[in-house]
């Protein structure tokens, strides 16, 4: 598998608050990730870590701040092109596109790829080919499903390819939406809870893929509730409290801080 | 009997173009959540393109062909200058929207073509086909071969492409293809010429049975909005039954009770089905606004 060399970009936030009528969800929030770092968002409840990944996904805009990455503002711009630029999310709760098979829906990413290289995509580049059915498109869907089945077997799930997205179990549902969301080759990406509801086999097996993301050299912002598991992946830990940020900083030295044992581990490890 | 399946044969042949334009509406209705009114003017486009031109000493073949592009240009400019800067209405104001164009596009066409109706000859010469003792015109086959080339083109491009499949997933769940960088709005527009030529190419190929007029298309858009419906707004395979029961319906409803009975029943028919199956025959229930 060839791996491309590509330049390490920053993603910045940028003083993001974001309000919802009374609730002040976030709060003068900025850090910044680079690639091939883990950067590891913790907090409790209603912390505003998943408004945070709708603001950097684009899904919603924030009240005030922005969000770049290198020199190229994010904010404002639509979810699609948000993606087409490179940063990917999956979500607290796995969703699937019903209908489509387990390697469907993996070449659905491969196939967005293609157009995050030309956005937006020209039809007579794209869809018309396709529809026609010329034989450079099929030469190059055979490619593409070829690749999605490499991405599978990286994923232990080349057995599964055929099967209905409908019939996956919710871990193999977890594993297929990181395989889809890596298959888009994405420059950061944003994990929303990828370890929750698993079991240790499958905890392991979504660690090694996050390990792996990180060598290619994507930064990756994991949200996650089970701390020890954060603490030893994250390279860095950026800890959110009512909207705020209270830590930020080596996994050890915000273990250890007071602000976050009172706020958040504390209560996570009793 | 021999009447009965008279009218069943003269009903697959009006069912095959509602099924056409169906397919039109359902692809729209997939894609971009938004009914489409207006579905039936790129028939009548398509046929007045094609009659007008041919009239005019243009060989059919070329004349085909233009009348397509014109009915999907009718379909492009339609998206880019009706729907996609309302995006984000409400879908029932896009409906009124898309009723707009429809009566745009038919106000267009008087303008250009106006109230004389227009004829297309049939694209193969011969006797009508005897089948079973009931005749069908040798156009009819045109029409029907028409529809297996465009559902079988779709099912194709839809099943057994990637891009095909990036289009069902954006259909499936489309905030979630967004995230992946799938572009909805160049697939909406996409949808909307594709839907627009299978209207203008079912227009070419049935005008040279009943001709055509500049407010054809409301009785095609009506049908195949029936038609779609009654299969299942969110269904090819729904279109494509929907279409042909349809045209049978009106057929052998016209036949055996009265002309005038044959849309009667066929209402009576969709609300039946509504009633007892609110999604349509094929379709899936509680689907996106």
């Amino acid at each position: 598998m060839t791996v491309e060399t590509r330049a390490p970009v920053t993603l910045n936030v940028r003083g993001v608050s974001m309000r919802f009528g009374g609730v002040q969800a976030l709060e003068d929030v900025s850090f910044e990730a680079r690639s091939g770092e883990v950067l590891g968002i913790m907090g409790p409840n209603g912390a505003g870590k998943t408004t945070l990944f709708n603001v950097i996904s684009g899904l919603q805009y924030p009240t005030t701040g922005s969000v770049l990455l290198d020199d190229v503002l994010l904010t404002g711009r639509s979810v699609d092109r948000v993606a087409a630029l490179g940063v990917t999310r999956t979500f607290q709760t796995p969703i699937m596109f019903w209908g489509l098979s387990v390697q469907e829906s993996v070449c659905v990413a491969l196939t967005a790829r293609e157009f995050g290289r030309a956005y937006p995509p020209r039809p007579d580049r794209a869809l018309v080919p396709s529809g026609l059915g010329l034989p450079a498109r099929r030469r190059d869907d055979a490619a593409l499903r070829a690749r999605a089945d490499a991405l599978l077997e990286r994923a232990g799930m080349t057995h599964m390819g055929r099967r209905p997205t409908e019939s996956l179990a919710f871990g193999e549902e977890r594993l297929l939406e990181l395989t889809r969301a890596l298959a888009v080759d994405p420059r950061v990406l944003l994990l929303d809870e990828p370890l929750s509801g698993l079991n240790p086999d499958e905890i392991a097996e979504v660690l090694r893929l996050i390990a792996g993301a990180r060598a290619d050299g994507i930064a990756v912002l994991l949200v996650e509730h089970a701390v020890g598991e954060l603490l030893s992946i994250a390279d860095r830990v950026v800890v959110l409290d009512y909207g705020r940020t209270i830590a930020e900083g080596a996994p050890a030295e915000v273990a250890a801080n007071p602000a976050v044992i009172d706020a958040y581990i504390g209560d996570e490890l009793e | 009997m021999a009447a009965l399946w008279q009218y069943i044969l003269g009903g697959v042949v009006d069912g095959a173009i509602f099924a056409l334009v169906a397919a039109g509406f359902v692809l729209i209705y997939q894609v971009t959540g938004i009914i489409n009114l207006a579905q039936g003017e790129f028939v009548m486009i398509g046929g007045m393109t094609a009659a007008s031109l041919t009239a005019g000493g243009m060989p059919l073949i070329p004349a085909a062909a233009i009348a397509v592009v014109v009915s999907a240009a009718a379909g492009a400019l339609a998206y880019l200058l009706a729907i996609r800067p309302a995006r984000n209405a409400t879908p029932l104001t896009l409906l009124f929207i898309t009723l707009g164009v429809d009566v745009a596009l038919r106000g267009l066409a008087l303008f250009v073509w106006g109230t004389n109706p227009y004829s297309l000859a049939p694209f193969s010469s011969g006797n009508a086909i005897v089948l079973f003792g009931g005749a069908l015109p040798p156009q009819a086959l045109w029409v029907l071969g028409t529809d297996v080339l465009v559902f079988g083109a779709l099912y194709v491009f839809l099943r057994r492409t990637t891009m095909g499949t990036a289009v069902r997933a954006a259909v499936a769940n489309p905030p979630i293809a967004s995230t992946f960088g799938i572009p909805l709005r160049t697939f909406a527009f996409a949808s909307f010429v594709v839907a627009a030529a299978i209207g203008g190419l079912g227009g070419v190929v049935v005008t040279p049975i009943p001709g055509v007029e500049y407010d054809a298309g409301l009785t095609y858009g009506l049908a195949g909005f029936v038609a779609a419906v009654l299969g299942g707004l969110d269904s090819l395979p729904g279109a494509l039954v929907g279409g042909f029961t349809l045209g049978i319906v009106e057929h052998v409803a016209a036949g055996l009770l009265s002309p005038g009975w044959d849309q009667g029943i066929a209402f009576f028919i969709l609300l039946l089905v509504l009633v007892v199956r609110p999604q349509g025959l094929f379709g899936r229930a509680a689907r996106r606004a």
